[in-house]
């Protein structure tokens, strides 16, 4: 179980029972959730190898600051000199603790081009994502969230199945189509909304809502299929378990039953699913970014990508990598807030100790 | 024991069919009494929990009350309450309040993700509309009633940290907090070992004494019978073949299928599958036969068994039974049966 | 591949595979077959509508849609199986191998594709085109390395199942080696699996590398992609509005063929554990309810105590495979699980 080498039979025979006599206690913590602290340091470890790989892209990289400004003028002397004034003459494990160390504090370090700091690009840009793709969340879990819930309660009729249906196309298209045909259709065709642009929340809330809301639904659509598909199979096989019977038995209206007891069994795998589509609508904000014109995130990393300006490619890669995780803390919390009792270890024998056999 | 003058349940010619339109249930009549106990019995199959299903409003997708009453209360009073008709809002008004049911495998009717403590308040919340508090401090009481050794401790905890034992006592707990008037128990102790089954049939019988609680206890086992029921129903293949006052339907059988059944239960080992022992198997649910539908399996069946439905024979004192024999209709006298000699008949063989 | 014999036998899979054989022909031999110079441009014929000449209309420049379309089927194609391949590299062997090679190893390798998990695919390949200069390879090569998870997750899930199979351990108890077990009993097991998983995932690479030629990485534009085309629409939405669905039908008819190809190999049996789960989160911690108190009494089956943490959050960024009955089936074993 430890060594990589191929075991000889007797060191096998040895092994196998300790491997079974391990496996309900690997079982039993697979199935408790997981506390906290794991939690945190799963995150961590996970930031932590996320930035390594950020800052590789970095290191792997031909650009230097000197020929990406200067091009074909640069001499040894100005890559050297520009080199050293971006710290890139030492080793390559003091740039990254250097540079992990000041992104912690919030320092991202400064462009190649501009000489402005990162953190304040991304600051600006960032906002624009956030709201978009958080209003694209919020579309998601009402859209996926409703239609789950009808299609469940509908199981194998006519609605069902449409929702079926209508969720597999829209696994078959590229996201940013039907940002296009949303466009075409209540900005073009119907000249009810902007084709693109942006206004900050801050500014004029109802002028956001009204640039934001189509590139937010265009990027819910592919969260709330998805949402939509998982919450109808778990509905589904919670509406046939015993405690709703046994909640419909006390006398509990159908709708205490439905968001009293079974939703909140069911939403568990639906909200995974959702964790999950926090980097899948981060990433897809950068396209729809480009179709509805937003002055986001995509704008400043493309602009980086074409001009080599490592410092921003790394800081608006981090930045987002942080979104991400903090999202999927927040995804957890929500999961252990409606689950409480899986918060707590399964108290082993307990249950069948005057119980019998079943 | 005669017919009781105060019914808290009354079934009458209960039909219910089953995916496809089988009749699984033909039929079925009976009476509870208030405060009466009595025991439906039969194996797996039977329709027993067919119709405590139907009484609750609960039956499984696609069966179906395809004939018959089901009634609530007393015929012509206002509490009355005609429950094959009902809509998914007067069951609301009628489950958990009027009529309290536990179930086999108690673990499965609780959610598990809430704790028991919160939802028993939530029952006493919804059908008696008390307040957080009063809630608690009521569920605490019913804990404590219920046998449950610290209750407080109890009301915190989640369905997996309980025994059966234990999940069963909430589960009554749950069931009686609105002070129903019938409570169904179906196969309730089943599952649950020797020791636990008597203690939980003894809180049983305690509910009923203090409530008035009429109780229906739904088994395959003779012997839960005969600890706690008035009377007992027995049912086979979706019809009851005979029912009467415990002691007189346990000393003195009439039906070939109870005295089967009681020589099954007496054999002691209870866990064990009672119906291997009686030779066949009963006809395919819904099977259409013309005749006695235990006629395959008896050591007695002759021709006029099969020829024609055999109807329920009054005996003495509300005992009835679905035979010829004991009617003195097939002229032998109604001795004791001999140990049933027929030969195994084929699976689902009909008429 | 029985399973492989099986699945022909499914209607649905017969078609898929059809339309999956031309599109590989059109991949192929699509820039031969094309009417007119897909880079010819005709400053006369600007944004013209069907016609004889022009089957499927000119775009901006006068170019003939047909003839880019099926020109840029193959580097779209190539882009995807290109992304998938590396993916297969990175994932399988990683996948199959943190199964036995102890706790730190297994720790480390699922934290690995956890981190890989959570970037966002475009965000990662703008990043890695900036970093490593803009061509198909660096684009495909990213996107294989973050696709690399989904095989990684599969194939641990059905190794795990198979590590602890009674009969494996019989065959480690008769001294078998690792490498004679990994290539008798595991291989056999895991292939059906990343056969389905292969079929998604092409769709899913095809349907990211459009969104990455749409933004012009990967594939320099005047070269004709599905992405690119759509791209260059987007400006003359008000000309044209029905252009874009052109391309986009060509993208959702392949993803969707590929799509229905996972689920009849799938239906057709032996592929072990739900595949569109490429997803955890990074603290992968979908608690998922406890059903009831038996699903821990009885406990999962042997080994399946990681496989089932991948299983629960069954959607992944693959997420939303096409909806047939077979795929929820699988979600709700394993929701119900």
């Amino acid at each position: 179980m430890s060594a990589p080498a191929p075991p000889r039979p007797p060191r096998a025979a040895r092994l196998a029972p300790v491997r079974r006599r391990l496996a309900p206690v690997r079982r039993r913590l697979a199935a408790a959730p997981r506390p906290l602290g794991r939690t945190l340091v799963i995150t961590a470890t996970v930031f932590v190898l996320a930035s390594l790989l950020t800052f590789s892209l970095g290191a792997l990289s031909d650009a230097n600051p000197a020929a990406a400004v200067l091009g074909d003028q640069a001499t040894p002397a100005d890559i050297a000199r520009m080199e050293r004034q971006f710290g890139l003459d030492q080793p390559l494990y003091a740039q990254y603790l250097s540079w992990l160390g000041r992104a912690l504090t919030g320092d991202l370090g400064v462009s190649w081009f501009t000489g402005v700091p990162v953190a304040d690009s991304v600051a600006q840009a960032l906002p624009v994502d956030l709201s978009i793709a958080g209003l694209a969340l919020l579309l998601a879990i009402v859209l996926g969230g409703g239609t789950g819930i009808v299609a469940a309660l509908n199981d194998g009729g006519r609605i069902d199945r449409a929702v079926t249906l209508v969720c597999s196309v829209l696994s078959t298209l590229p996201p940013f189509l039907i940002g296009i045909v949303l466009i075409v259709v209540f900005a073009v065709q119907l000249g009810a909304l902007p084709t693109g642009g942006y206004v900050p929340f801050g500014e004029s809330p109802g002028q956001w809502l009204r640039y934001a809301v189509l590139p937010a639904f265009a990027l819910s659509l592919d969260a709330a299929a998805s949402m939509a598909r998982q919450l109808r199979t778990s509905l589904v096989g919670a509406l046939r378990e015993n405690y709703v019977t046994g909640a419909r038995m006390r006398g509990f209206s159908a709708r205490r039953v439905l968001f009293g007891h079974v939703l909140r069994n069911a939403a568990g795998p639906a909200l995974s699913v959702l964790g999950v589509s926090v980097p899948v609508i981060l990433g897809g904000a950068v396209v729809t970014e480009k179709i509805f014109n937003l002055p986001g995130i995509a704008q400043l990393s493309l602009q980086s990508a074409e001009q080599h300006d490592i410092p921003v490619i790394q800081g608006t890669l981090l930045v987002t990598v942080a979104v991400v995780l903090v999202a999927n803390i927040g995804v957890n919390a929500a999961l252990g807030a409606l689950n409480p009792a899986a918060r707590r270890q399964p108290s082993g024998g307990g249950r069948g100790g005057d119980g019998g056999p079943a | 024991m005669s017919r009781p003058d105060d019914p808290v349940l009354t079934v009458d010619g209960l039909d219910v069919t089953v995916p496809g339109g089988a009749h699984a249930v033909r039929g079925v009549s009976f009476t509870l009494g208030r405060g009466e106990s009595v025991g439906l019995v039969g194996e797996s199959g039977s329709g027993k929990s067919l119709t405590c299903r139907s009484v609750l409003g609960v039956l499984p997708t696609g069966c179906a009350v395809s004939g018959g009453r089901i009634t609530l209360g007393a015929g012509a009073t206002d509490s009355a309450a005609e429950l094959t008709s009902f809509t998914r809002k007067q069951w609301d008004a009628v489950r958990g309040r009027r009529v309290g049911a536990v179930f086999q495998d108690p673990a499965s009717y609780l959610n598990p993700s809430l704790t028991v403590g919160r939802q028993l308040v939530e029952q006493l919340r919804v059908g008696r509309g008390l307040g957080r508090a009063e809630a608690h401090a009521r569920s605490v009481e019913l804990f404590t009633a219920v046998g449950l050794h610290r209750p407080e401790e109890v009301f915190h905890q989640y369905p997996h940290e309980l025994s059966g034992g234990m999940l069963q006592r909430v589960l009554i707990a749950i069931a009686v907090s609105c002070a129903p008037e019938l409570l169904i128990a179906d196969e309730a102790t089943t599952a649950l070992d020797v020791v636990i089954q008597a203690e939980i049939l003894e809180l049983l019988q305690r509910l009923r004494a203090e409530q008035g609680l009429a109780l229906l206890l739904v088994t395959h086992d003779l012997a839960v019978v005969a600890e706690s029921c008035d009377r007992v129903i027995v049912m086979y293949a979706g019809e009851i073949v005979e029912d009467g006052p415990t002691a007189e339907v346990l000393a003195a059988p009439a039906h070939p299928y109870t005295e089967a059944l009681l020589r099954v239960a007496s054999i002691g080992e209870w866990g064990r599958r009672t119906l291997d022992i009686i030779p066949g198997r009963p006809p395919r649910t819904g099977a259409e036969l013309p005749g006695c539908r235990f006629a395959d399996r008896c050591a007695h069946t002759v021709a006029r068994c099969r020829e024609a439905p055999v109807a329920p024979y009054p005996l003495d004192s509300g005992h009835r039974a679905r035979c010829l024999r004991p009617a003195g209709l097939l002229g032998a006298s109604p001795g004791p049966v001999t140990a049933p000699a027929a030969a195994p008949v084929p699976r689902g063989a009909t008429a | 591949m029985r399973t492989l014999r099986r699945t022909w036998r499914l209607r649905p899979a017969r078609i898929a595979l059809a339309v999956l054989a031309v599109i590989a022909l059109l991949a192929v031999a699509g820039g031969a077959l094309a009417p007119h110079d897909p880079l010819g441009q005709h400053p006369g014929d600007m944004l013209r509508g069907p016609s004889g000449a022009h089957p499927l209309g000119t775009d901006y420049l006068g170019r003939d849609v047909l003839s880019r379309l099926l020109a840029g089927t193959g580097s779209s194609i190539a882009g995807a199986l290109e992304a998938v391949g590396v993916a297969m590299l990175l994932g399988i062997v990683p996948g199959i191998a943190s199964v036995w090679l102890g706790r730190t190893v297994e720790w480390t390798a699922q934290r690995a594709a956890d981190t890989l998990m959570i970037m966002p695919f475009t965000i990662f390949a703008i990043a890695v085109v900036g970093a490593l200069g803009n061509g198909l390879h660096q684009a495909m090569i990213a996107l294989g390395v973050l696709f690399a998870p989904l095989y990684f997750r599969v194939t641990r899930a059905a190794a795990l199942g198979l590590a602890q199979a009674q009969y494996v351990e019989a065959a480690e108890l008769m001294g078998a080696s690792r490498w004679w077990i990994l290539r008798t009993h595991v291989w056999g097991k895991i292939l059906p699996t990343v056969a389905v998983t292969t079929a998604q995932a092409v769709g899913q690479a095809l349907l990211v590398v459009a969104s990455l030629t749409f933004l012009g990485l990967g594939v320099q534009p005047p070269a004709p992609t599905w992405g690119g085309m759509l791209a260059s629409d987007l400006g003359y939405l008000a000309q044209q509005p029905w252009a874009p669905l052109v391309p986009g039908a060509a993208i959702m008819i392949t993803v969707g063929a590929l799509n229905v190809l996972a689920d009849a190999v799938r239906d057709s049996g032996a592929a072990a554990g739900d595949l569109r789960e490429t997803g955890a989160a990074p603290p992968p911690v979908p608690v998922a309810p406890p059903n009831g108190p038996a699903a821990d009494s009885t406990g999962p089956r042997a080994g399946s105590d990681d496989a089932r943490v991948p299983d629960r959050d069954s959607h992944a960024r693959t997420g939303a495979a096409t909806g047939t009955a077979s795929s929820q089936e699988v979600e709700q074993r394993v929701t119900t699980g």
